[in-house]
């Protein structure tokens, strides 16, 4: 390569950056930087056939039988219509799940992290118990994600107050996650505590809800909740490019001009949003926002641009199909969810990972 | 673009950790356009002033200028497009490919919700192409060498287009062909483009052949800047690194070489002379290690037990005499050490502050002196005088005027010790 004659073309270009001439000169047709992995994109165009095609299959699948329920009888269609709003359940509960554990691996830079463990779930978790165990959430239609949202929110500031104190301000990542299992621990004990000396009717409505359900909420509350989760997951894809920059660390970050502080704090209020908006809809579904994240990132690579919004959709239909397992396996009892997503995806994703895992993550 | 302005100026700052300020009042400017080494051995602030220059540790006091604007306020962005740093090494805990870690490079000037356009691709493919690791794009940066990861940390930082680059011992990891494409491929930057670029690297001679200016940095102050020719000198840097420096000039390139002790070291006699040291509080601890390195056969004493210079002599396998913690010298362990001392060829007093207690230590000096004996006390001595009265100063005025000598430096007393061995 012929440095000299580049960089005099470089100068031609810094004193014209208008004039889209100079730049073709520069550099053909960027075929090299537009070009793709061709395994990539077959993988790419593969994921988003799949998608439709699953949640249609997850229409089909209910206690009531295998197949499309009878539109034309009543009882077909409000079978067709509970189906179809557990899927909307589903599929923005495992999105806001998802996309919540994408930026916390990225901003915690650590394979480990996942919406619940800076104690984000357990404050929201603490809140929502109290709020059931005090009946709020029946007076009041708005009161179960405010008060989820609210109570995860003071847990973060709780859990990064904590890890800041005595390194000047900025918290390292090692006790930002080390404060946040103390204080998700504690919270967890409250919960416990509240529930023990609950009466037998709010005990059982609040382990139920902590197993987690896609039974649709009311139709306000999903509206709202789908609010805040569009939002959240906008908020959160904004920032992508610099959640890239950032798993370079925060000092390299900075270099780039980056303003790493508010990033982070930014990152982590709308990962948060997203983690109790889907803990007040769905309680407590655990494994989609661990491992959603780590198949789609071996699948598709890191980059954030790409990687959030397909996780979210990979969490979302993820969810979808373990519900309708958890409602067609056993019927006509209903496993909890979160039990299938374990159950059903434990062995699948460790399959992806062990194969693809060096895609994912270095170490 | 005027030459005059300035791209970095420091004035008067002091920056550092909680608890612990490693810069001390610095100042110094880079001109835009120049080649600037800085050097200086390890823990002189070298990588804390690359940080503050960049504001990511804030000044305690001072200001830093990045092309005449206080850097403390320049936002982010603005202040990316200015300056870049290459680290010492890049971490990448996610599988990134190498084109994508590049492409960070632009991050800030690509704003929040503008995608990348083609000049963008441009300047991240220049830059690969610049560090040659174009071929490398779609490999993953984890795999590669630590060279190759170097060259691909480099190509993000011109990514970014700066004015000024700071490189943070980014070439010391690289082969001697990379390093040699590395520094080209900076000089012509410099050269063409008035790039300015300060490297910070540990080969004297290299940084010498190559820079403008070079900075020489100690404890964090700057201990000498200017041209090669007038930094790179022998005493300076023996001060500085605190070893036996050589510079040379080649007869034909005139190139400065820089040659260390280890050259010497086989001529060294390996039984160096027998030294007594009086120490304590943990002044004598690098005594200790440099003369046992220097060939010598140290005692030391005497020593209070638990004090740090008593655990280093034991930890050393050094012969010493030891008396109760925390207690004034009884005459028996004087006694014993009196006899180590008059074994031994030269004392020296180590920079021990002297209370009630250990005073007496320094009559084993006297003896020595008496006894004509060499006898060198470390400078100072007013300050670190804890007796009422000031009894030890008088005692180390009166060996002064008996002839002991004083020193200041580690390196000087080794020398003067070694000499006098000859």
């Amino acid at each position: 390569m012929d440095i000299s004659r580049e960089s005099r073309q470089r100068r031609v270009l810094k004193t014209d950056m208008a004039s889209t001439q100079q730049r073709v000169a520069v550099c053909a047709d960027n075929r090299f930087t537009k070009k793709k992995p061709p395994l990539q994109r077959l993988r790419l165009v593969l994921f988003l056939l799949a998608v439709p095609l699953l949640l249609i299959v997850s229409l089909m699948l209910g206690p009531s039988g295998i197949g499309f329920p009878d539109l034309d009888s009543p009882v077909g269609s409000a079978i067709a219509s509970l189906r179809f709003s557990r899927m909307l359940m589903g599929m923005m509960t495992g999105a806001a799940l998802a996309a919540s554990g994408v930026v916390f691996q990225a901003l915690l830079r650590n394979p480990l992290a996942e919406p619940y463990v800076l104690g984000v779930s357990g404050g929201a978790g603490l809140g929502a118990t109290v709020s059931i165990l005090a009946g709020a959430s029946l007076a009041l239609p708005m009161s179960l994600p405010v008060v989820a949202f609210m109570s995860a929110v003071l847990t973060l500031l709780l859990v990064y107050g904590i890890a800041s104190q005595g390194s000047a301000g900025q918290p390292s990542v090692y006790s930002l996650i080390l404060s946040g299992v103390i204080v998700s621990a504690i919270c967890s004990s409250i919960i416990m505590f509240l529930v023990s000396t609950a009466s037998v009717d709010g005990m059982h409505n609040v382990i139920w809800w902590m197993l987690g359900s896609l039974q649709p909420a009311s139709t306000a509350q999903q509206q709202f909740s789908a609010l805040l989760i569009v939002g959240g997951i906008a908020g959160c894809w904004v920032l992508s490019s610099r959640l890239n920059a950032l798993v370079l660390g925060r000092e390299m970050a900075h270099y780039q001009g980056i303003n790493a502080g508010v990033v982070i704090i930014v990152g982590l209020l709308f990962s948060t949003l997203l983690a109790a908006t889907a803990v007040s809809l769905s309680g407590m579904i655990g494994f989609v926002g661990l491992i959603v994240p780590h198949v789609m990132r071996a699948s598709f690579g890191p980059d954030h641009r790409r990687l959030l919004p397909l996780a979210a959709l990979g969490g979302g239909v993820f969810l979808v199909i373990c519900d309708a397992v958890a409602r067609t396996i056993l019927a006509p009892v209903e496993i909890p969810v979160g039990v299938v997503t374990a159950l059903v995806g434990g062995p699948f994703f460790l399959l992806i990972l062990h194969r693809r895992m060096k895609q994912a993550w270095i170490a | 673009m005027k030459m005059a302005e300035n791209a970095l100026t420091f004035l008067d700052v002091s920056a550092g950790y909680r608890h612990h300020k490693v810069l001390d009042s610095v100042s110094f400017s880079l001109k835009a356009g120049e080649f600037v080494s800085l050097i200086g051995p390890n823990g002189s602030g070298k990588s804390t002033l690359l940080k503050t220059a960049a504001a990511f540790i804030k000044p305690l006091e001072g200001k830093v200028e990045l092309f005449g604007r206080d850097v403390s306020h320049l936002p982010p962005r603005e202040r990316a497009a200015l300056l870049g740093i290459v680290p010492q090494k890049l971490e990448s805990p996610m599988a990134f490919t190498v084109e994508q870690i590049v492409t960070n490079g632009r991050v800030a000037s690509m704003g929040l919700f503008r995608p990348a356009t083609s000049s963008d691709h441009d300047l991240v493919e220049r830059a690969m192409i610049y560090t040659d690791v174009l071929a490398m794009r779609d490999r993953f940066f984890g795999e590669l060498s630590g060279g190759e990861q170097q060259r691909v940390a480099l190509a993000m930082v011109l990514a970014q287009e700066p004015k000024l680059i700071m490189l943070d011992e980014s070439i010391s990891h690289l082969d001697i062909n990379h390093r040699n494409e590395v520094l080209q491929i900076l000089l012509k930057l410099n050269r063409e483009e008035q790039l300015t670029i300060l490297l910070v690297s540990h080969d004297l001679s290299l940084s010498a052949a190559i820079s403008d200016r070079l900075i020489l940095m100690q404890d964090g102050a700057i201990r000498a800047a200017g041209i090669p020719k007038d930094v790179l000198k022998a005493d300076l840097l023996s001060g500085v690194y605190n070893c036996d420096l050589q510079v040379r000039q080649d007869l034909y390139t005139g190139a400065l070489q820089v040659s260390g002790p280890i050259e010497g070291q086989k001529r060294l006699s390996p039984t160096g002379c027998r030294v007594h040291v009086i120490a304590g509080g943990g002044s004598g601890i690098e005594l200790f290690r440099r003369l046992l390195l220097e060939g010598h056969r140290v005692t030391a004493g005497v020593l209070n037990l638990l004090d740090s210079d008593a655990e280093a002599a034991r930890a050393l396998n050094i012969e010493a005499v030891f008396d109760q913690p925390f207690s004034p010298i009884g005459a028996p362990a004087l006694e014993r050490a009196g006899r180590l001392s008059e074994a031994a060829d030269a004392v020296i007093v180590s920079h021990v502050p002297f209370g009630a207690g250990n005073l007496v230590n320094l009559d084993l000096a006297a003896e020595a002196l008496k006894q004509g004996r060499r006898v060198y006390i470390a400078n100072g001595i007013s300050g670190r005088d804890y007796t009422s009265g000031k009894l030890a100063t008088q005692k180390v005025e009166a060996l002064f005027n008996d002839g002991a000598v004083e020193w200041e430096s580690l390196h000087e007393l080794l020398t003067v010790l070694h000499e006098n061995q000859k």
